[in-house]
């Protein structure tokens, strides 16, 4: 995380959809020390980390015989439902986003990929900004269709048959949520977040994630995940302060 | 590939096959590389053998189409077909499982699967789709076809009269077709001149297709009219006719298209209702509005008949009309025109002509729009 942080304040801090909380630390960054930029005024850098209480579902063996080379391609067997947990309890996958930022464009940013590898999607996640190229890719040397279903955007289905075959596509406006499957190999899901801004990140393995620098104001801040559902808060942020909030997701 | 269906059987079509049969002279080695494609393609949903796979193999549950069912996979073109596999079910109007295929094959290479998907069907009495060519408001087609189709006209001129026909047509075996024709309308009497509806005379027909190949198709046919009609009103003839006919079905260059009707209406009672003789040709051509939309086939017609014992001169008709396919599956279809009759004038009028047709076999009316 880049910056310093100075000393904590408490912050307006409302619980959402289950017994939930998100840890979001806002701190002054160190001049030239951001790669995020100023806003406006003041700029604060975010960084936390979602956490899951409890024991996570371990999930049910997928059965990938249908498909000989989805079979293959795993030594051990993949869990369906699983909920992945890292160290401490770090919850990854999830999509934490400012809810109140305002729309912003950009057009020089880098595509996203979303890849098909061992009948699995990955990442599971992707977030990607309106407008965005996401590509779509199957490393795998077997048909999968990648079914997207958004209900703001427009929905698709591709057919990828050969190996190293990519898609290319831009969703036009802000959706959260957005499913994607693929109606051969039923065990594989992704999510697909659009935003219109860049106050955003998906939670890394150990469930830590870092958002560009906010101006200083009120925002509520939103941890949303496939299966645990979404929590929010509103986080008050003062010049030269910074805070830690604490998002935690009950396990089911 | 996955999964597309024509809505009445509600059979999906695997993407990545289609290839002309082998009888219709598509070379082997296409349909071999065809062959290839459809393994990779569509083979994990439609089966090796385009029965289509087994449920415990994939993780939907529309039911997949039997490519060796000739009934079903001979009837479309393969331009609906590679269209369906190219952009996926929807833009058809059939099931969204079915993905596009075209960013991963080129047309040359979706054709190819279309003739490999061709070989499933190893019977070669079926006439292929392409020669289900676009209906004439007045001419038969030569194609056997399932369809209900409901034709209005108007008499534009004094004493005027509303005719409509409600034609049900009903494919069995690979060449053959049954139909019943039920005219009805409104019309002045010719005894007090008051309106009122009145049933015309029902006709039953048979159809059977002798010969076709790629580009033509030659049928001959029989109608029945019976004497159910209320002639005070203009609608019957008061006798039995039968009305044996040869037609013909044409391709031709730049996705135009020749129709031609010939034959004999015999009356049971030709002191009353004489012996016709008619021909009926129509020529067209379809437009596509942009690559998936719809399609427009204007036609000209033109209509001959003559009475053979009084030497009457030859009813000359014209008919210019425009087909249009209304919904997304292109299975229900307007037709508006004209005819205009140009001898004999005196005689006959103007009419305004529309049919609304309905292709049952490829789903109910309300579906794919």
């Amino acid at each position: 995380m880049v910056g310093s942080r100075g000393a904590a304040i408490p912050v307006v801090l409302v619980m959402a959809v289950l017994s939930s909380a998100v840890s979001l630390r806002l701190s002054v960054p160190e001049s030239g020390a951001a790669d995020f930029g100023m806003v406006s005024g003041r700029a604060f850098l975010a960084e936390g980390t979602v956490r899951l209480l409890g024991t996570a579902p371990a999930g049910e063996p997928i059965d990938m015989s249908a498909d000989p080379f989805c079979r293959e391609q795993h030594d051990s067997p993949v869990m369906r439902g699983a909920v992945e947990v890292g160290p401490g309890g770090g919850l990854s996958q999830v999509l934490v986003r400012v809810r109140t930022a305002p729309a912003t464009a950009d057009p020089n940013l880098s595509d996203v990929l979303l890849d098909q590898q061992g009948c699995l999607y990955s990442p599971g996640v992707v977030a990607v900004r309106v407008g965005q190229t996401l590509v779509i890719r199957n490393s795998d040397a077997t048909l999968h269709n990648v079914r997207v279903e958004p209900k703001e955007n427009r929905g698709f289905n591709l057919g990828q048959p050969l190996a190293g075959i990519e898609s290319k596509r831009q969703l036009d406006r802000p959706e959260i949520g957005i499913p994607v499957r693929c109606d051969i190999h039923g065990w594989m899901n992704a999510t697909i977040h659009v935003l219109d801004h860049p106050y955003f990140d998906v939670t890394r393995e150990d469930g830590a994630f870092t958002l560009p620098a906010l101006p200083a104001g009120e925002y509520e801040i939103e941890a949303w995940h496939h299966t645990l559902g979404v929590s929010t808060q509103v986080v008050t942020v003062a010049d030269g302060s910074s805070t830690d909030i604490i998002f935690e997701f009950a396990a089911p | 590939m996955a999964v597309f269906s024509w809505v009445g059987s509600r059979r999906l079509l695997s993407v990545g096959a289609l290839s002309l049969p082998l009888w219709f002279g598509v070379s082997e080695a296409r349909a071999q590389d065809g062959q290839s494609l459809y393994d990779i393609g569509c083979a994990s949903c439609h089966g090796a053998d385009g029965r289509g796979a087994s449920p415990d193999r994939i993780a939907f549950d529309d039911p997949l189409p039997d490519f060796t069912e000739c009934s079903f996979a001979s009837r479309e073109p393969d331009a609906d077909w590679i269209i369906v596999a190219k952009a996926g079910g929807p833009v058809r109007g059939f099931s969204e499982t079915m993905p596009a295929f075209g960013e991963a094959f080129d047309d040359a290479q979706l054709q190819s699967v279309m003739d490999h998907i061709r070989t499933f069907c190893q019977e070669s009495a079926w006439p292929r789709g392409e020669l289900n060519l676009p209906r004439p408001l007045v001419s038969e087609k030569a194609y056997p076809e399932d369809e209900a189709v409901w034709t209005t006209g108007v008499n534009a001129e004094s004493p005027g009269a509303v005719v409509n026909q409600f034609v049900y047509e009903k494919r069995f075996g690979p060449r053959s077709q049954i139909e019943i024709k039920v005219p009805f309308g409104f019309a002045p009497a010719a005894s007090d001149s008051e309106w009122g509806a009145a049933l015309g005379d029902v006709g039953v027909g048979f159809k059977h297709a002798v010969a076709h190949n790629d580009r033509s198709i030659l049928s001959l046919a029989t109608e029945v009219k019976l004497p159910t009609g209320d002639v005070d009103r203009g609608f019957g003839a008061d006798a039995v006719r039968i009305e044996p006919f040869v037609a013909l079905g044409q391709i031709l260059p730049n996705d135009s298209f020749l129709h031609f009707q010939g034959g004999v209406e015999f009356s049971t009672e030709p002191d009353v209702v004489e012996h016709e003789a008619f021909l009926r040709t129509a020529i067209g051509r379809t437009f596509t509005s942009g690559e998936f939309g719809r399609a427009w086939s204007p036609m000209l017609e033109v209509l001959g008949s003559v009475d053979l014992e009084s030497g009457s001169r030859v009813n000359w008709d014209l008919v210019p009309q425009m087909q249009v396919t209304l919904n997304t599956r292109q299975h229900v279809m307007l037709n508006l025109g004209v005819r205009f009759p140009v001898t004999n004038t005196d005689q006959r009028g103007t009419q305004f002509l529309a049919y609304i047709l309905w292709d049952w076999f490829d789903g109910g009316f309300l579906d794919g729009w």
